[in-house]
């Protein structure tokens, strides 16, 4: 595209130069009359342009064939976190991300830019920042995640204003104190400098292996920052890393006067949101949890006797940021089709009492490609008002899961549902509608066994009939 | 004995004084009684039969017992007219009354086998 652009440039100027061409002694440049050069040039601009921005944006957006982020956006309270929390942005940058750090309050942060989204994540490393430059704040962000993009939250003890009212929104409640840490004196992190056991070696995590990786997390994870807690009614908030029975939390500076609002096990340290749009968000109550300092540290937790010459944080931290960013257990379902058994094509209408057999195909991203996704639990319902029907679908392991049924004796509008969600994959919710017949007055069976008693009863009538009105009319003869 | 007449004397001497008043009847009569009893005989049967059954074909319940029904009361009003007791119908010949009987019973009996289904 660019060499064709160059070589159109250099044909339109040749064209336009020969009676110009002289070989004299000083070769003189090419030129071109004004308004030809201008229109020569608007039109290698265009072309330009426009083949960069194909070149871009077929390889670099985020797409629904192609759901894995690719740009992030990295908003950092102090440059300082580039480089102390490099092994964390070096992994992502390894696994393909583009990654964009700027500064919470440069003044050149959009999010947008002529109703297009510039970036398919956001990684908010800014905990203490009040007010974003730019064109960013509270709306823009959960506008963001609205449309169905991702977010990683750090906060840290001198969480703002803006990141826990973004929490906040996000279903996840910091504590209201500002200067209340996690504290736990039961299994804090062994360790010779602190002694407030505000640094805690955490091994609470959620059993999911969508979530946190097949391989288990052997060493405990060192956190030291704030908690926040969830409404368990809430149903899209799952709690990645709990606290342990014996944490709370409060200021580690003054005494406490109140038994502590956030205690124990319903402290989360670590939690993460699948919004109904399937945009994941992360919150994490520490910002050290990224840093190089404790993925490389070794940890013991108070208490027991295990030495771990590295803590869990790195593939903690690793598996977690697959999750987010939709290179696992991300699941789309396509091809729905449905036909009456012993036929190939997809009828308009069914009719009661018929056989049909429904298929799908589900496909989970694994990072680079489409994989067949192996499950035994997806379901399928014939819906109408409630679901008259409803059968688990056998796959055949490569994607393709189908399931047979009768129609139900009820005729109406129904639909084929599947609602699907499992914690850590993306809810499925297909429907299709079809409406079902009653019988024709020709498809009944021609004489109903059921109705055998009132058939002989008109008959044995009628004959009734004639035998009596013979008596009759001859009872004089017969019976004088 | 001095006995005031009890419940069960008086249902008998009304049964007894019912039979033979009964058996003066003209013969003609007691066949036509005789069909109508088999008809709501019919009729009953199929009742009891649907009650136990459910109504699925609701028409073929309908004209099974509308054709008993029917045929009964048709042969009710055969033995109205043809009763020479029945001041009312003194100038109708009986002949009169069968064909009617005859013809309704035909209409009837068309009507059931179309709704017979």
């Amino acid at each position: 595209m660019l060499l064709f652009a160059i070589c159109l440039r250099r044909r339109l100027t040749l064209q336009c130069s020969k009676p110009q061409q002289n070989y004299s002694v000083t070769p003189k440049p090419p030129t071109l009359e004004p308004e030809v050069e201008t229109m020569a040039n608007f039109s290698i601009a265009t072309v330009f342009i426009a083949s960069f921005s194909l070149l871009l944006s077929l390889t670099h957006s985020f797409s629904i064939e192609n759901p894995t982020d690719r740009r992030i956006l990295v908003l950092l309270d102090d440059l300082a976190l580039k480089s102390s929390h490099s092994i964390f942005f070096n992994s992502l940058q390894a696994r393909g991300f583009e990654l964009d750090f700027k500064l919470s309050d440069d003044p050149k942060i959009a999010l947008q830019r002529y109703g297009q989204h510039l970036y398919d994540g956001l990684i908010l490393f800014a905990p203490a920042t009040e007010r974003f430059g730019g064109s960013l704040d509270l709306a823009a962000i959960l506008d963001f995640v609205d449309s169905g993009k991702d977010l990683i939250v750090a906060a840290d003890e001198n969480a703002s204003d803006l990141i826990r009212s973004i929490a906040a929104e996000c279903g996840v409640d910091f504590d209201e104190d500002p200067s209340a840490v996690v504290i736990d004196h039961g299994s804090y992190a062994v360790s010779e400098t602190e002694g407030d056991h505000t640094l805690i070696a955490a091994d609470d995590f959620i059993r999911s292996d969508v979530l946190l990786g097949s391989a288990k997390i052997e060493a405990p994870v060192l956190f030291k920052g704030i908690g926040h807690s969830l409404n368990p009614s809430n149903s899209l908030v799952l709690k990645v890393l709990s606290a342990s029975p014996s944490a709370y939390s409060a200021n580690p500076k003054s005494k406490l006067s109140t038994p502590p609002s956030l205690s124990g096990s319903s402290i989360s340290l670590v939690s993460v949101v699948q919004a109904r749009n399937n945009a994941r968000v992360l919150f994490s109550g520490s910002l050290d949890l990224f840093s190089n300092k404790f993925f490389k540290s070794p940890v013991q937790k108070a208490g027991s006797s295990n030495k771990y010459a590295k803590s869990g944080n790195q593939q903690f931290v690793t598996e977690l940021s697959k999750w987010v960013f939709h290179e696992r257990g991300h699941l789309k379902a396509v091809n729905v089709k449905h036909h009456r058994v012993g036929e190939t094509d997809e009828p308009s209408i069914y009719r009661i009492n018929d056989d049909l057999e429904y298929l799908v195909e589900i496909y989970e991203w694994s990072g680079s490609n489409w994989e067949p996704y192996v499950a035994d639990d997806v379901q399928v319902q014939f819906y109408m008002m409630s679901p008259y029907v409803l059968k688990t679908m056998s796959t055949d392991k490569k994607g393709l899961y189908h399931a047979s049924f009768k129609v139900p004796d009820v005729y109406g509008v129904f639909q084929f549902k599947v609602e699907y969600q499992r914690l850590g994959y993306t809810s499925l919710s297909l429907a299709k509608q079809i409406p079902v017949r009653p019988f024709r007055h020709n498809e009944y069976e021609r004489f109903i066994p059921t109705a055998f008693p009132y058939y002989g009863a008109s008959f044995s009538t009628m004959a009734g009939f004639f035998i009596f009105s013979f008596v009759y009319l001859h009872s004089k003869v017969y019976l004088q | 004995m001095g006995k005031s007449p009890t419940t069960k004397d008086d249902a008998q001497a009304l049964f007894h004084s019912l039979r033979s008043a009964y058996s003066a009847t003209p013969t003609n009569l007691k066949i036509i009684d005789l069909y109508v009893v088999f008809a709501v005989f019919t009729a009953l049967i199929q009742v009891v039969y649907m009650a136990v059954v459910g109504s699925f074909p609701f028409n073929s319940f309908l004209s099974g017992v509308l054709s008993c029904v029917g045929t009964a009361v048709l042969a009710v009003c055969l033995r109205i007219q043809v009763n020479k007791e029945n001041k009312e119908f003194k100038d109708l010949p009986p002949e009169r009354a069968f064909a009617d009987f005859v013809l309704c019973n035909l209409v009837l009996h068309l009507v059931i086998m179309n709704f017979l289904g």
